[in-house]
């Protein structure tokens, strides 16, 4: 068990004077050498922790009530997201020696509210990849089992909250990258609506799909941190202008949610029976407590991962072609012209997942294959979003399982990537229609494992569904 | 070679650069001529998390164009991601717009000699542009300025209206006036602000069709177009007569040897993979920011031109030159509300005015002289105070240097007033006359050219003072 699982414990222990931030910091550091062998850090920044805990412990003992609100965070982030003057990788070998010259917008706002960054975790190379094996930096392993995935792309982010290094840890989420690690690894993982929070100093993987999002053991933390990250940037055009909800003072459910689930989900021939118990459980409890819980068509299901592989394989292979080897990062030492700086650098420096999907995105958007394919996805895209959409006119939540399966073995898929890919096919929903969705731990698979269901909600309803997830907390003890 | 059996189609694709002050999708000075690589920052250098956010003006400057030119201003535009790998394109891709440019269609009328012809336009987007490479500078590396990579570009297509290298300087040259009079570019084709593609095919005269066209890519001179064109024509005929076809080429020219060769296969045979740039939202204009656009545009090279013929009844040629730059045209006005001797203004702001700031490299804003000293001075002639010829050549450089003086008080300085004292005039003719009697006869016979011969001759009496009409007036009467 952790020894906090919210801030709002952390800070009592400071204010009790059991803690302070600079105790709190060592903790985490003895956490992180305890569990080393789990590979969920590229880099801890154990020196700098340190030094800035000592500093906020003494501007709190100076002026207490001056603290930020997020006093006492200790906070890990995914190693795509930018920290001036530090390294940025991405899980991959292209960046190598890259420092980013900026801090991400997201990072900003959590670091000037007195949250304490303690290392950069590690991740699917560019966040492509499910069970974070494709990374540059060796494979992470899930501290419920370190025989099994963690899930990817966040994967270090979900084992550094899981093995209680870290508070909190900050990754993305273009395709269930937060959410299906966190089921995997039994914390919670939230993706909010797009565009809710600043991609500014976030590496760009499928642009108009990626989002921040936090992994945390509750979802009061969630709630807090989101409402700190969130808001417009004018680095960041995409960012939504709307007013930002204070969510950690909203998370009061009150009266009967009304939820649809997709037979065609749960019936999917790829769902563990496992998982659809859980499921079917949840939906039992749900419904004595008096929600309705109900089972809507969708016919598109099996059309979401083959849309959504198009697109951000086509966003990806653009985003990625800055990594060339002339201005940073990796440079093939055998690179003797500008044709064989570009072909040796790249062919060197990326990891085979994602040269697949740089290559798949291009083909994509050749000419010829431009309307076959990606002309194509967007309509299946635009056909998603406006279903979703319809479904949510009768109902305020739709439940979903995270990922087909518990956690699987290490190394079980990486020679499969069709069914690696199609794995995603529950949380890749969100991402599409742009909606927020939130994994909660559930309970326990037969084999022991981690289980965690996903609760989406329309466009920037992340104030209800935070407030539904802090009830299924309550309701549903021992899946915190 | 019969030449003269085929016609010349062109259509010509413009690239401006716009005076903003920052770049087009960062705060970066967008200025010319800094120190090489200083101009930049992690977004326009494309560093890894870092994303474009649109600079207001460039839009403001594209719908001015779009207004000017009478194109229809698109509402809803959006950008697009045009893929290719080159050392100074950071991105490894260029935003553009590709499928809903900001303008679409309107008009530009030329002057041709006596001819006046309508050029269509076909469309006009907003880019970016790339940076600086500059090979063979340094031994056998290329060295790149990435201080224009990212200024904004606005790209006017023309349709293939333009028939001759004549009538393409001529509608460069009118493109060149509109930019400028708009002040949405500096113009400076040497600095690379304006630069040109040409489309350029032929057909056999009288045919509708159009033959293959090769591109010839980036002349960044009046001049190199016309040789360039007038190249490319004569190697299309030759190869058409000789029985060859002409194939779809993107072309090179080189100024030094004077003949266009295609760039090398692998550039020509790019795919650029066009997508939507999902990092943009479509610009999205209300339609009375356009008329607000609308109501701040200047008054057009155009309207300005037959403003100055008909209003003020100067002379074409006049009205040409006053017009070409919009603040010459804006000094004539202001000398017009102060003399009502246009067509003097006139002469003097074409042959003083604009030869002495041409002279010292300065702006016709900054010419000393006030136009209320200018219409005194052109009040001189016309009182027949002072001859003309002395007055721009002796008054004018006086006045420019000591700009407060009174014309007439620099005249009187300089012994410059002439004489229309009839008495003392009367004797000096009759003196003149008394000393030539041969003269005298022969004119009498018949020889009336001599009258310039008795005019010298009192001029030189009257040391240049006379007043050359009463003298003439005087010497007829006295010749008889």
């Amino acid at each position: 068990m952790p020894k906090y699982t919210t801030l709002s414990q952390v800070q009592q222990a400071i204010r009790s004077g059991a803690e302070s931030c600079e105790s709190l910091v060592q903790y985490y550091l003895g956490r992180i050498e305890a569990s080393r062998a789990l590979n969920a850090y590229v880099e801890v920044y154990a020196e700098e922790a340190l030094a800035r805990a000592r500093e906020l412990d003494a501007q709190y003992r100076e002026k207490p009530e001056a603290a930020g609100r997020l006093h006492g965070m200790v906070l890990s982030h995914k190693d795509v997201i930018c920290y001036k003057d530090h390294r940025v990788s991405a899980g991959s070998k292209i960046l190598e020696g890259f420092t980013s010259l900026f801090t991400a917008t997201a990072l900003e706002r959590l670091l000037a509210e007195g949250a304490i960054l303690i290392g950069r975790t590690n991740c699917d190379e560019f966040a492509m990849g499910s069970t974070n094996e494709t990374s540059y930096f060796g494979p992470v392993k899930n501290a419920a089992d370190p025989t099994k995935v963690p899930g990817g792309s966040s994967g270090g982010s979900a084992v550094a909250v899981q093995a209680d290094t870290c508070l909190a840890s900050l990754g993305s989420d273009t395709g269930g990258s937060v959410r299906q690690p966190a089921a995997f690894c039994g914390v919670v993982g939230f993706k909010p609506t797009y565009g809710r929070i600043s991609r500014y100093g976030l590496l760009a993987y499928g642009s108009s799909f990626d989002q921040i999002g936090p992994l945390t053991h509750s979802v009061e933390d969630a709630a807090l941190l989101l409402e700190i990250m969130a808001g417009p940037d004018e680095y960041d055009s995409t960012a939504s202008s709307r007013e930002v909800p204070a969510y950690s003072r909203q998370l009061d459910f009150g009266g009967k949610a009304r939820l649809a689930y997709f037979n065609t989900a749960l019936e999917h021939p790829s769902l563990d029976p496992g998982i659809r118990q859980a499921c079917d459980g949840l939906i039992g409890r749900l419904r004595a407590e008096g929600h309705t819980v109900e089972g809507v068509d969708f016919e598109y299901l099996d059309y979401i991962i083959p849309a959504y592989y198009v697109l951000t394989t086509a966003e990806a292979s653009s985003n990625l072609s800055r990594y060339d080897g002339i201005r940073y990062g990796y440079r093939s030492p055998d690179a003797g012209n500008l044709m064989s700086t570009y072909k040796r650098s790249r062919t060197e420096g990326f990891g085979t997942e994602a040269k697949r999907r740089i290559m798949l995105g291009t083909f994509v958007l050749s000419a010829g294959y431009y309307d076959a394919y990606y002309a194509k996805a967007q309509k299946v895209r635009r056909l998603i979003r406006g279903k979703t959409e319809a479904i949510f006119k009768s109902y305020d939540f739709i439940l979903m399982p995270a990922a087909p399966g518990p956690a699987w073995n290490l190394g079980e898929k990486m020679d499969e990537p069709v069914a690696m890919y199609l794995a995603d096919i529950f949380t890749v929903q969100a991402n599409m229609a742009g909606i927020p969705a939130l994994a909660l731990p559930v309970g326990a698979h037969p084999g022991g494992l981690p289980v965690g269901l996903q609760f989406m909600a329309p466009k920037f309803e992340e104030g209800k569904l935070l407030a539904f997830g802090r009830y299924l907390e309550a309701l549903l003890p021992g899946s915190a | 070679m019969p030449y003269d059996k085929y016609e010349t189609v062109i259509g010509l694709e413009i690239h401006v650069q716009l005076a903003t002050r920052s770049k087009a999708f960062c705060g970066d000075d967008a200025s010319f001529g800094g120190e090489p690589n200083t101009y930049i920052s992690p977004i326009s250098l494309g560093h890894p998390g870092t994303l474009p956010r649109l600079n207001k003006k460039q839009v403001e400057y594209a719908v001015r164009l779009g207004l000017a030119l009478g194109s229809r201003i698109n509402l809803t535009s959006t950008f697009d991601r045009k893929n290719y790998f080159y050392a100074d394109l950071p991105k490894g891709y260029q935003i553009t717009q590709d499928r809903q440019p900001i303008c679409v269609g309107g008009q530009l009328n030329i002057r041709v000699g006596e001819e006046q012809k309508i050029v269509r336009i076909h469309h006009i987007h907003m880019e970016e542009d790339a940076g600086k490479s500059m090979h063979d500078a340094e031994g056998p590396y290329s060295l790149i300025d990435l201080n224009r990579a990212g200024v904004p570009l606005l790209e006017i297509v023309s349709e293939p209206d333009l028939r001759s290298a004549e009538e393409v300087d001529a509608y460069m040259s009118a493109m060149r006036q509109l930019v400028r009079y708009l002040g949405i570019s500096d113009g400076n084709m040497e600095q690379g602000s304006l630069r040109c593609d040409c489309n350029v095919s032929i057909r056999p005269k009288g045919s509708e069709t159009l033959g293959q066209r090769c591109e010839i890519k980036n002349l960044n001179s009046m001049r190199y177009a016309r040789r360039a064109i007038e190249y490319e024509v004569r190697r299309q005929a030759v190869l058409i007569e000789s029985g060859g076809r002409v194939e779809q080429q993107t072309l090179n020219f080189d100024p030094a040897t004077g003949i266009t060769a295609p760039l090398r296969d692998k550039e020509d045979a790019h795919d650029y993979r066009y997508f939507p740039e999902p990092d943009l939202p479509p610009v999205v204009l209300e339609p009375g920011y356009v008329e607000e656009v609308r109501r701040n545009l200047p008054a057009l090279p155009w309207e300005v031109y037959d403003r100055l013929t008909e209003e003020f009844g100067l002379p074409a040629y006049d009205a040409g030159l006053l017009s070409e730059e919009r603040p010459t045209a804006i000094f004539f006005l202001e000398l017009a509300q102060h003399t009502a001797n246009f067509k003097a203004a006139a002469n003097l702001i074409i042959n003083k005015v604009i030869p002495y700031c041409n002279e010292r490299g300065m702006e016709i804003t900054a010419f000393p002289v006030s136009h209320g000293q200018l219409a005194a001075f052109i009040r001189l002639i016309d009182e027949g105070k002072v001859a003309n010829a002395a007055a721009y050549q002796h008054i004018f450089p006086v006045l420019a240097e000591s700009p407060n003086r009174p014309p007439l008080d620099i005249a009187q300085s300089l012994n410059l007033i002439q004489t229309s004292d009839e008495g003392l005039l009367e004797k000096l003719v009759e003196e003149v006359l008394a000393n030539n009697p041969d003269e005298v006869e022969r004119y009498r016979k018949g020889k009336k050219g001599l009258i310039g011969f008795f005019m010298g001759e009192v001029m030189k009496a009257s040391q240049g003072q006379a007043d050359p009409k009463v003298v003439n007036g005087l010497l007829r009467g006295k010749l008889g």
